[in-house]
């Protein structure tokens, strides 16, 4: 038994957790596709497994050694360019590791009885198992060339996901001359947006290659940016397009605009999942590679990146108290939300990191809920329209409640998850790193308080048009489902975890705390 | 000086494998009847896969190169991997020819045999190391095309694309023989190494008529790898072909242009390389871009992967024009070698796919193609595998190729081949919109009404799942090319 819980640690458990739904999406291919309950069992199983394979990690896991890399290995994987294929995972990983092992099981739940037009669950499941491959891949991988394979792995199954099940309403789009089917329009816009950046972030990847003798290998780039290798022209070229790879996914403003339309677009489990993991892809990359490696360059590019979040927050809330599409409204809410993040990141404090660490969670978690409370709502009202909405506490009591809790959470009620990220993103940018310009983070940081002002308004606001009031007219009579059993068994874990990290922000902290000051101290020396 | 001639049979018996099956299958065409041709079929298949038996042996027992004829003619790694390339390809082609040629009133046994002679031609090439054998390849590689490409001879234009073919063809070959007359007229030599040698001593190595033999030969070969601006003739000549010479002509044909270029430009003309590579690098910028823009207008699937192998043949030439530049031939030769690799079987796929979909929905019009997938999941998968992979997605294999590519561009930091991994990275970003489309339409695009039967005959699908193996082991186990740059070290060491 201990020998196979060695082995276990010994890089096999989260090789695991990265590959077993990849295996398991080739398995359902061969599975008829008349078969469905057969196709959604293995996959829930599946599913289950590698969260639980993630709760055994997350045990081994030495907390006391949170800042080096852990139960992880090193195998050689393509020779002639000495990239490798090594795994591991530090206190900043493990919780986004556990996040997306953890919102992939709920995704499957929900696509149980809910999936758009066409349904086909088969096709629907072999993509969320592949994308969970991407996305656990991403965290665990410590090699530049392997973070990219997997980084770019999400990128097919969310296209097609947001193509063949998303909305089909027909629009008219600047620049193309017939009217276009939205999910058709959001889906090759993602697709070419996150391209864009990644492609440059490639060339970036390499540019550290060259430079850093001829190794791929995070740890070792880390030594090597945290001792001054890289510097001058060179590296900061090599970061504006790092950022640029990274800003298209997180997405900052002004890279955003791929993200409303995707969201709004996209089948309810793909917005979940594109909330709640894909958009954390990017934020990791800075926490892990883009920070670390190029400290001095961190330091510069900092007040902008500052700013960036600031406008991003500032807009993000304006363009939600704009929308009348429910979705639209959530989506535009993950501009403000993910603004923060940066917010915290680019105070190059230990706080701020914290706070954006723990806004990413938190982020996943609520915006999570929110995207499959309005996904069901839009599929039970057939409208996403905030004004024909209203009076939904006294139609769908259930759902009601939960989005008015959500809502709470999302705008940084205290208690709950979501105020920790943004409270201590503000403090960070109040006190940011020494010798970063102390004017532009104070400006950002009152930028910042006006938005979390903003963001109390319109989610305010948004629960008074939808949840409040004396229903419309034309759902008086009509049969409307409340939430079912899938939807709660998604939800309510979210729910739970929303209050457990509101209350024991510790869950968090206690994994990223000493990974993030770690970083600082090597990176910064702060 | 005695002339006493030893041959290493050994070191050739591909070549005379092939040659065994060329004779045969015309001879076979002769004795047969129309009702049993498809014996004549199977012949060349079965020949083309016993040539590459002396391949595998070749490649294990390897010790050191074979050289031939006075040093005219090397077998080494890099002529060893080329020449299965090749041969794979070729029988790959046959078996997605089988169901085309039998389904219309082509000539069979000619068909087969003029393949064959392209593959004589092309296996020529890769260990050819002087003029005349390398023309002789050239052009015995590009020969059968000529006619191969009007074989449909009822349709406008399949004419009108062999003439323009032939044509340039023609042009290209006078192109190609002036510049080696031009070398062989300084130094009195065909064998490359003396060529080389007697530059040197004479100090003429950057002298205008040497440089100017560089270009002459440049231009012969970009008629050949379709590169712009001599790449306008590719499209027409795609578009009237049969789809099995189509996908032979963007895959084969365009491989032996390149092992040609690689091998002039690295074996005779490595000292000006400075004067060459900045022409090559204008050449690759602009061939990605004019292919991707082009690319992105065609409704037509067949001149849609036309542009799409233009553009990826700046990707290919990328490597070669920097490393002319840096001198860093090693490695250049090594990204464009697995590029080339890797192209070749998701080209080989792409257009597995565009045969299956126009026979099954009847139309050379990508966008009545709303749907199939629905028909035909298999297809569906196929189509998601090998156009993703052109557009160089992980973890399909093309990632790799174009990992690779910007690797060697990027490897000295020099501006040049900075410039070009940018364009690169852009022309990645432009190629994914066309290459998206045709999924798009298949997958999410609504069907028209009435049922549509998807029959995928069975050498299609050996085609399919070989080229899908080797697409995802290309993108998943990179680890298998470090070959490959072993193999560009031998071809510069010896």
């Amino acid at each position: 038994m201990t020998s196979i819980l060695e082995t276990f640690s010994n890089g096999l458990g989260i090789s695991l957790v990265v590959f077993l739904p990849l295996v398991s999406a080739v398995f359902i291919l061969f599975i008829p596709k008349k078969q469905e309950f057969l196709i959604k069992i293995a996959t829930l199983g599946s599913s289950l497994v590698t969260f639980g394979l993630s709760l055994i990690v997350a045990y081994q896991f030495d907390y006391d050694n949170a800042h080096m890399f852990q139960l992880g290995n090193k195998l050689t994987w393509i020779e002639s360019i000495n990239s490798n294929y090594e795994i591991g995972i530090d206190g900043i990983s493990l919780p986004l590791l556990l996040l997306s092992t953890f919102i992939s099981v709920l995704a499957i739940i929900y696509s149980f009885e809910h999936l758009p037009e066409p349904v086909n669950p088969k096709g629907m499941m072999s993509l969320i198992l592949i994308l969970e491959t991407g996305m656990n891949g991403t965290f665990v991988a410590l090699d530049l060339i392997l973070f990219f394979v997997f980084f770019e792995l999400v990128l097919l199954p969310m296209y097609f996901m947001i193509g063949i099940w998303g909305d089909r309403t027909v629009r008219s789009v600047a620049g193309f001359k017939n009217q276009i089917e939205t999910r058709l329009y959001a889906s090759i816009k993602f697709f070419v947006f996150t391209l864009f950046g990644s492609a440059f972030m490639l060339l970036g990847f390499l540019g550290l290659y060259f430079r850093g003798s001829k190794t791929f290998s995070i740890p070792e780039l880390i030594e090597l940016g945290t001792s001054g290798a890289f510097t001058g022209t060179f590296a900061t070229l090599v970061f504006a397009v790092l950022f640029l790879g990274f800003a298209v996914k997180v997405p900052m403003w002004p890279l955003h605009t791929w993200l409303p339309d995707a969201h709004t677009a996209a089948p309810t489990v793909g917005s979940v999942l594109l909330a709640a993991i894909l958009l954390k892809l990017g934020s990791y990359g800075f926490v892990r590679i883009a920070l670390p490696i190029l400290p001095e360059q961190a330091k510069a590019w900092a007040p902008a990146i500052a700013i960036l979040a600031a406008i991003g927050i500032i807009y993000g809330s304006l363009a939600c108290l704009a929308q009348t599409d429910l979705k639209r409204l959530i989506a535009f809410s993950s501009v403000g939300h993910m603004g923060f993040v940066m917010l915290g990141i680019s105070s190059l404090t230990s706080i701020g990191i914290n706070a954006a660490m723990i806004g990413m969670v938190a982020h996943g978690i609520i915006t999570g809920l929110l995207f499959f409370i309005s996904g069901s709502m839009a599929h039970t009202y057939h409208t996403r329209d905030m004004d024909r909405l209203g009076g939904n506490m006294k139609l769908l009591p259930k759902t009601g409640v939960l989005l008015g809790f959500t809502a709470m959470a999302s705008l940084g009620l205290p208690g709950l998850a979501g105020f920790w990220g943004e409270f201590m993103a503000l403090l960070g940018a109040y006190n940011p790193l020494p010798g970063l310009n102390i004017t532009v983070f104070r400006t950002s940081m009152v930028a910042g308080a006006i938005g979390t002002v903003l963001t109390a308004g319109y989610l305010l606001w948004m629960l008074q048009r939808v949840n409040l009031g004396e229903p419309k007219e034309e759902w008086i009579g009509q049969d409307l489902h409340d939430a079912d059993n899938y939807e709660l068994a998604a939800w309510i874990p979210l729910v739970i975890l929303t209050v457990l990290i509101g209350i024991f922000p510790k869950l968090i902290f206690g994994s990223t705390n000493d990974a993030v000051i770690s970083l600082v101290t090597k990176a910064f020396g702060g | 000086m005695e002339a006493e001639i030893s041959i290493n049979y050994l070191a050739i018996s591909t070549e005379l494998i092939v040659i065994f099956t060329i004779v045969g299958t015309i001879t076979l065409d002769l004795i047969f009847t129309k009702k049993s041709k498809y014996l004549v079929a199977l012949f060349a298949l079965v020949g083309s896969l016993i040539s590459f038996i002396p391949i595998i042996f070749q490649w294990a027992n390897y010790s050191k190169a074979m050289v031939l004829f006075d040093g005219s003619y090397v077998i080494d790694k890099f002529s060893i991997i080329l020449k299965g390339l090749f041969i794979l390809v070729t029988y790959l082609t046959f078996l997605l020819s089988i169901n085309f040629v039998e389904s219309d009133t082509y000539y069979e046994g000619e068909y087969y045999f003029l393949l064959l002679c392209s593959l004589l031609g092309a296996l020529v090439v890769a260990s050819s190391r002087d003029l005349l054998t390398i023309f002789i390849g050239i052009e015995l590689a590009s020969g059968p095309m000529f006619l191969l490409s009007g074989w449909r001879k009822g349709d406008p234009k399949s004419n009108e694309g062999a003439i323009k073919f032939f044509l340039l063809g023609v042009l290209s070959a006078s192109l190609i023989l002036y510049g080696f007359s031009l070398l062989y007229g300084v130094t009195g030599k065909i064998i490359f190494s003396e060529i080389v040698s007697s530059l040197s001593a004479t100090g003429l190595h950057q002298s205008p008529v040497v440089l100017l033999s560089s270009i002459l030969i440049l231009a012969g070969i970009g008629f050949k790898i379709s590169v712009v601006p001599f790449h306008s003739w590719a499209p027409d000549t795609y578009e009237g072909s049969p789809l099995p010479v189509t996908a032979y002509l963007s895959i084969s044909s365009k491989a032996t242009g390149f092992v040609a270029l690689i091998i002039l430009f690295t074996k005779v003309f490595y000292e000006s390389g400075t004067s060459w590579g900045v022409i090559l690098v204008l050449i690759s910028g602009a061939t990605m871009f004019i292919g991707n823009l082009s690319a992105l207008q065609q409704t037509n699937p067949i001149r849609l992967l036309a542009y799409s192998s233009i553009a990826q043949a700046g990707f290919i030439l990328a490597p070669i024009a920097v490393a002319g530049i840096t001198g860093n031939y090693n490695d250049g030769v090594y990204a464009s070698v697995t590029y080339l690799v890797i192209y070749a079987f998701m080209n080989m796929g792409a257009f597995l796919v565009v045969n299956i979909l126009i026979k099954a929905s009847g139309s050379e019009n990508i966008y009545e193609w709303g749907g199939l997938a629905k028909d035909s999941p298999m297809t569906g998968i196929f189509s998601v595998v090998f156009f993703f992979s052109l557009a160089g997605i992980p973890p399909l294999g093309g990632w790799f190729a174009k990992f690779v590519v910007f690797r060697s561009l990027l490897s000295t930091g020099e501006i040049f081949g900075l410039s070009l991994g940018i364009i690169g990275a852009i022309n990645a970003v432009i190629a994914l919109v066309y290459y998206a489309r045709v999924s798009k339409i298949i997958w999410m695009d609504d069907s028209p009404a009435g049922e549509r039967v998807i029959t995928v005959p069975n050498p299609l699908k050996v085609v399919g799942f070989i080229s899908l193996a080797l697409t995802l082991l290309a993108g998943v186990f990179p680890g298998i090319f470090s070959s490959l740059g072993e193999a560009s070290a031998i071809f510069f060491s010896s």
